[in-house]
This record gives structure tokens, C-alpha cells and sequence, in this order.
């Protein structure tokens, strides 16, 4: 391997560096500021929802620049240590684009409902000193039972023709 | 009400904000506060969802006022890994992140709040639950909090009477009669925990409904920084 190659392949994995420092950084700061049973600052809130928004564009590209980075320095003939550890971390940064489009809210600690369903008052099963949150509109009366809004938290509805979140 | 700007909106639970959930519309990815329904983050950032009105009540008190209402069907899926029936007091032991020692109050007293154009007040919840009926002012607001019939659904109302210049003076009939709750000394008339006048001079009139939200008070007190309290004398 001559010093010119030498020298591209150590270019490369600097950028491939970047790229996963920079994936992980866009992925891990929301999680970190935006999780439960810690206080949240109005600053450091704004700037992780703003990286949330932007985290699935900015990590694509940076999937993207890894994995041309990665080729590159395969291309230069470097190590066969250095090309996997190459190839892990542009794998590495694909998946953190996967998990930037990922709200962990959403997908592992509430489960959203759905399909909502409902059944007449008269036909359900619930104790009679079961708490309800109730809404009348147009008079369609709708309730949603506090054991389950405790648990889905939102219910994306339409009652008597309007449309509303129930939440809780 | 979930649409802005003639566009319709699902909203996912998506984030929180010192234990105030915030949710996301998937249309946008816009962030909404879960507690004021305004827009914080994204595209529609500023925008405000229209409040609906809404009541907390016991099962037996909903079916027997609304018995053609419909109700959320379980998800059979989560079903299993549903909260307790008490949910809001088991919470009620879990820390809180944010603090406001003031006039007595714990981080997670759940209380009633009610707000106005120009002022809040926060109603300490396990007091009105013990009076059955609370009359006081929200600023220049008079209001009327009720406790239903079974000791646990509350309502709160507009304490004036529609077309009436007399301060209406409700007090509270112990008597069991079934469908009526209270009284006022202005009218001679019985009224229900609906809010209205069942017989008497008042018959037919209904009460003006007030919006009011069961929080714990560390929120409340976190987005309604100049709330007074009520019912935390005693302590």
C-alpha cells in the first residue's frame, strides 16, 4: 500500500467516524432529554424536538456518506481489520437512520389505539364506580373508560361529527 | 376538537414534557402540549386546539344519564395490561420532577382547576369531594362546583341562573330524592347534577357549564403560574 492510499483510507474512516458520531448524536439527544421522571428544559426541549424533526433526513445521509465512505476504503486496499470495522460502522449508522424514525413513545411504550371500537352502555361490563371521561356533541354521548386511557393515553375519535382526541 | 385549519388530525402519544404528555400529529409531525392543546414544535407550531368540553364520571351516573351512549371497547391485545380503576392515586405516588412548595400543597395533590379568560384557581380535590358543593369565584368567574349523587362524579357550573339578576344561592338537599341534588334560595327550585332546574320558577333552565380539569397541582401549577387554590385551609 503506498502513503497515498495510506493517507485516503485514514480520510475515509475519519469521515465514516463522523458520520456514526454524528447518527448517534441525532438519535440519542432526544431520547435523552425527552424521557420520563426527568425534568425538562424549555431550551433543551425545543432543541430536541427540532432534532427529532430532523433526525430521519440528516441520519439518511449520513447512512448514505458512511456507506460510500466504507467503499471507498475498501477500495484503498486497506487492512482486512480495518474493512470490517469499516463495514460494522457503516451498518452501525444505517441502523441508527432506521431507529432515528423510530418514536419510542409510539412504538414500545404506549401502544396507540388503533381501530377504536365501541360498544353500547348497556351491553358493556364495567363496575358501577368505574370512572369514565364522557363527551356529548351534537347528542352522541361518548365515554372512554380511565383504565384504558390510563394505558393508550389517545384516542383519535369523531363524535357526533366532530373530530377529537380523547386524551388522558 | 382535532382539526386546524381544515385539516384533519391523528394524534400519537409521543414525548413528555416534565410529565406532561405531549402528542404528535401524523400528518405534520407537529408537537401539541397535552395539558393546553397548543402547538410547541414543527410546521404548525403556535396553532391551538379547540377544547371539548368534558366531564369525569362514574359509570353508574354516565348510563344512567346518557343509557343510549357508547363506550370505548378495550383493545383485547392490551386488555390484560390495563391500569387499575384508581389510576390517578397510584400515580399519585410517584415522584414528581418539578416542585411547588407553596400554601401547603404536595407536588401530586390532585385538584380540580378551572380557568378563565384572566385568572385560575385550583380546587383541592379530596375537599370538594368532602363539602359536595363548593361556591366561589375564578377572577370575576362565579362558580359552582357539584358533586353527583354517588359521592365521586364532579361538575362545575356558571353559579348564575340564565335571565336571573339574583345570585341564586344553591345549597345542597340531603334529602334522598331521586334526580335532585340541590336547591336555590333565590327561585324556590330544585335542580340536577346536570345543572338544571327540574321544578320551581327556574323550571327548564340549565346552568352554563364551566370547563375544569382534574390535574395533579404540580402541573396545574406549572402552566398556571398565578393560580390561587381553594379548600387547603386545614392545612
Amino acid at each position: 500500500m503506498n502513503s497515498m492510499q495510506r493517507s485516503d483510507g485514514t480520510r475515509w474512516t475519519l469521515v465514516l467516524l463522523a458520520c456514526l458520531a454524528v447518527s448517534l448524536a441525532l438519535v440519542a439527544y432526544p431520547l435523552y432529554v425527552i424521557r420520563p421522571f426527568r425534568a425538562q428544559g424549555a431550551r433543551e426541549l425545543t432543541v430536541a424536538l427540532m432534532v427529532s424533526r430532523f433526525a430521519p433526513l440528516l441520519t439518511a445521509v449520513s447512512a448514505l456518506a458512511a456507506v460510500v465512505a466504507a467503499i471507498a476504503c475498501w477500495r484503498t486496499q486497506a487492512s482486512l481489520l480495518r474493512r470490517v470495522f469499516m463495514a460494522a460502522s457503516a451498518m452501525l449508522v444505517c441502523v441508527l437512520a432506521v431507529l432515528a424514525r423510530v418514536n419510542v413513545f409510539e412504538a414500545v411504550m404506549f401502544h396507540p389505539v388503533e381501530h377504536p371500537a365501541f360498544a353500547a352502555a348497556q351491553d358493556v361490563k364495567l363496575d358501577d364506580n368505574d370512572k369514565l371521561i364522557v363527551v356529548k356533541i351534537h347528542g352522541s354521548a361518548r365515554a372512554y373508560p380511565i383504565r384504558e386511557m390510563g394505558y393508550h393515553h389517545v384516542v383519535n375519535d369523531v363524535v357526533g361529527g366532530t373530530a377529537l382526541a380523547a386524551t388522558y | 376538537m382535532r382539526d386546524v385549519d381544515g385539516r384533519r388530525l391523528t394524534f400519537h402519544l409521543a414525548g413528555i414534557n416534565n410529565q406532561n404528555f405531549l402528542m404528535r400529529d401524523q400528518e405534520t409531525g407537529s408537537y401539541w402540549q397535552q395539558i393546553s392543546g397548543a402547538a410547541i414544535s414543527g410546521p404548525l407550531k403556535g396553532r391551538q386546539l379547540t377544547l371539548v368540553l368534558s366531564d369525569e364520571l362514574t359509570f353508574r351516573t354516565w348510563k344512567a344519564e346518557e343509557p343510549e351512549g357508547t363506550v370505548l371497547k378495550e383493545v383485547p391485545r392490551y386488555a390484560s395490561e390495563y391500569e387499575a380503576k384508581d389510576w390517578d392515586v397510584r400515580m399519585g405516588r410517584r415522584p414528581a420532577v418539578i416542585q411547588f412548595p407553596e400554601h401547603g400543597m404536595q407536588s401530586r395533590d390532585l385538584i380540580l382547576g378551572i380557568r378563565t379568560s384572566d385568572a385560575s384557581r385550583a380546587f383541592l380535590y379530596e375537599r370538594v369531594i368532602q363539602e359536595k358543593l363548593v361556591k366561589s369565584y375564578v377572577g370575576a368567574q362565579p362558580v359552582l362546583i357539584v358533586v353527583g349523587p354517588d359521592g365521586q362524579s364532579v361538575r362545575a357550573f356558571r353559579d348564575q341562573v340564565p335571565g336571573e339578576n339574583a345570585v341564586p344561592d344553591f345549597y345542597r338537599l340531603t334529602a334522598n330524592k331521586p334526580g335532585v341534588l340541590m336547591m336555590d334560595a333565590a327561585t324556590g327550585s330544585e335542580w340536577n347534577f346536570q345543572g338544571c332546574a327540574i321544578s320551581g320558577k327556574a323550571k327548564g333552565a340549565c346552568l352554563e357549564r364551566t370547563p375544569m380539569l382534574k390535574d395533579y397541582w404540580f402541573d396545574w401549577r406549572n402552566y398556571n403560574p398565578k393560580t390561587t387554590i381553594w379548600g387547603n385551609s386545614t392545612r
